[in-house]
């Protein structure tokens, strides 16, 4: 809760600050603020603590969540920089923005009425339209703008229709008297639960709801693609998984059915889709598909190992999609283009860079030694404890083809020559960032018992 | 027949029939025309209900203010058959079968539900404005309160968005 607070007032300081024009203060006095909200999360760590009436519930999942959304955030606004700035002016507004947004996905994270769980995708998402529009003269990010706006609120409309008629089936919006009411009101209930399926898959990008993802990450700014593929998609799953997990586990069979068809779908078109990509942002774009697709698994085959894959899934994909997205505004910002010949030759004249790239997909493609291995791992551990091996084979054969096309960009920059042969300068900061990326993947890849027994 | 019961089938059938013609009135004008006389049905049927407030602000908000707005944004747009994209009949076609089957399903649904004790009012007073408030800031405060980071969020964006760019 303190760190929801902490959070709110940070963003409203930010916005004071742009307005007294101190802009180098910005950043720190952002970065600060998040690393107190988490030092705040670190305090009730195992103390398990409710707040008004169970509205909020911070057991160890939610600040294992709410740490995790945090540490992207910062990591994504260190990385920011200067890039903000060619954008516009009003830097502030941006930093308060994304700063609301994290809030809202802490209060999707540790939700345990379904008044707060609308409401926190509701602060999240409506932040990330006017995100995804904000370069006004580009028609690619007005167009991503208004496309999210529009779908994302006939999503928002269904699952308000989804909770109204589980409400009207149970008479309550809490989740734990949810789970205890749903095996008297069967249809109505049923009815609710479907639609609050769709529109949650909605929200994560999962097939066949996902026809907006290529278009709103391909026209936002390559940073706000970041932090839509990192945070908005961890706070959507963690909110899905901690929804289902908990309110709907006694309903498994009416949504097991739907659900199947849903990942197989989202493993073959997010991936084969993927492959015929030649625009590196639209591939990445694409491959967020099917990794939804494989956090699917982990809330379809509910069981104890669940909430510990989806967490390490969502580290070790959060943390590689910020490393390659990072290359990708370096490299956009040098050569005007993200397609994949602007990769070309990258490995000659920047290899600290290439390398980056290169660990980051490795770990996007689940390549042993990466922490994306063990986030693939742990997934389907869990498919293989409720026997569903004809799936884990699905699933298998598509990371094939993913290595397929995350390795078109590190053959593009090992193995092909470039046109010019400036190398890219960096700030210290971006640096960092890209480096410490690396350091947990790969740290992760080695021993990932430093995260897989938390929760 | 009571008059609360034949009143509530009265409006049931105005909203039905009124909200059938916004989908199929072509002229969007009469379309939102009639989005407003669905608007008041509603209110009526909130009112038989005693909600109150809800019925209040359904008026004020819906068939007042967001109801002009969709007016002046149509007269803006000029809208008329020409501009209109055409769907094709495959298009066509698919939208009946899905909204069909979620049809079934939410039918479906709603016939095997009974009026149980969770969906019969227990409270006739339920929906005042007194009882509103009471639940509003004691029971949903937190909720209450959040909602002011959205609404914050949503001011933020739209000062950004409409402000000009003095580059």
């Amino acid at each position: 809760m303190s760190s929801i607070i902490i959070i709110a007032i940070t963003a409203i300081v930010v916005l004071y600050l742009g307005l007294y024009k101190v802009k180098s203060a910005l950043l720190p006095v952002s970065v600060l603020g998040l690393l107190g909200a988490a030092a705040s999360l670190v305090c009730v760590w195992d103390k398990n603590i409710s707040y008004f009436n169970d509205m909020l519930v911070f057991n160890n999942y939610a600040i294992a969540f709410s740490i995790l959304l945090i540490a992207t955030t910062i990591l994504i606004f260190l990385l920011s920089g200067n890039y903000f700035e060619k954008i516009s002016s009003n830097v502030a507004e941006y930093y308060t923005i994304l700063l609301f947004a994290l809030s809202g996905g802490v209060v999707m994270v540790s939700f345990q009425n379904m008044s707060m769980l609308f409401i926190g995708i509701e602060i999240l998402s409506v932040s990330m339209y006017i995100m995804a529009g904000i370069k006004k003269t580009d028609s690619a990010s007005n167009e991503a703008a208004l496309k999210y706006f529009l779908m994302g609120s006939f999503a928002t409309g269904i699952l308000l229709f989804g909770i109204a008629l589980i409400y009207g089936a149970t008479g309550s919006f809490n989740l734990v008297q949810i789970a205890g009411k749903a095996s008297e009101q069967p249809l109505l209930f049923y009815a609710g639960v479907i639609f609050m399926l769709i529109a949650m898959t909605f929200k994560v990008g999962v097939a066949p709801f996902h026809f907006w993802t290529p278009d709103v990450y391909q026209g936002a700014p390559t940073l706000v693609s970041s932090f839509m593929s990192t945070v908005v998609k961890t706070a959507g799953f963690a909110a899905f998984l901690r929804l289902f997990g908990s309110a709907f586990t006694s309903v498994p069979a009416i949504w097991t059915v739907t659900l199947v068809v849903m990942v197989v779908l989202t493993l073959l078109i997010g991936n084969i889709t993927a492959a015929f990509q030649q625009n590196v942002k639209r591939m990445l774009a694409y491959s967020s598909i099917s990794h939804a697709g494989y956090m699917l698994i982990a809330i379809l085959l509910l069981g104890q190992a669940s909430p510990n894959a989806i967490l390490i899934y969502s580290v070790a994909y959060s943390i590689a999609s910020v490393a390659s997205f990072g290359v990708m505004v370096a490299v956009k910002e040098q050569k005007g283009s993200d397609d994949l010949s602007a990769f070309n030759g990258l490995g000659r004249t920047n290899p600290v860079l290439a390398f980056v790239m290169t660990v980051a997909l490795c770990s996007l493609g689940g390549i042993p030694l990466t922490a994306g291995f063990f986030g693939k791992f742990y997934i389907f551990g869990v498919a293989i404890a409720a026997n569903y091996t004809w799936l884990i084979a699905i699933a298998v054969l598509m990371a094939a083809v993913g290595i397929y096309y995350y390795f078109k960009v590190i053959i593009a920059m090992y193995l092909r020559e470039s046109e010019n042969s400036e190398s890219i300068q960096l700030s210290l900061a971006y640096k960092f960032v890209l480096i410490f990326c690396i350091m947990i993947t790969i740290l992760l890849g080695i021993a990932p018992a430093l995260i897989t027994n938390i929760l | 027949m009571t008059i609360t019961q034949s009143l509530f089938y009265f409006l049931a059938f105005v909203a039905i029939f009124s909200s059938l013609l916004v989908v199929t009135a072509k002229n969007p004008i009469h379309s939102v025309l009639y989005l407003i006389l669905t608007f008041f049905t509603l209110t009526g049927e909130y009112i038989l209900l005693n909600a109150q407030f809800i019925g209040i602000v359904n008026i004020i908000v819906y068939a007042g203010a967001i109801m002009v707005l969709f007016l002046f944004v149509i007269m803006l747009l000029n809208l008329n058959v020409e501009s209109e994209p055409q769907k094709t009949n495959l298009m066509k076609f698919i939208g009946i079968i899905t909204g069909g089957i979620g049809l079934v399903v939410l039918t479906a649904a709603l016939k095997s539900t009974d009026p149980s004790n969770t969906v019969v009012i227990q409270e006739v007073d339920m929906g005042l404005v007194k009882n509103l408030g009471q639940v509003l800031f004691k029971e949903f405060l937190l909720p209450f309160e959040i909602v002011s980071i959205l609404f914050l969020s949503a001011m933020v964006g739209a000062v950004l968005l409409a402000r000009k760019e003095t580059k």
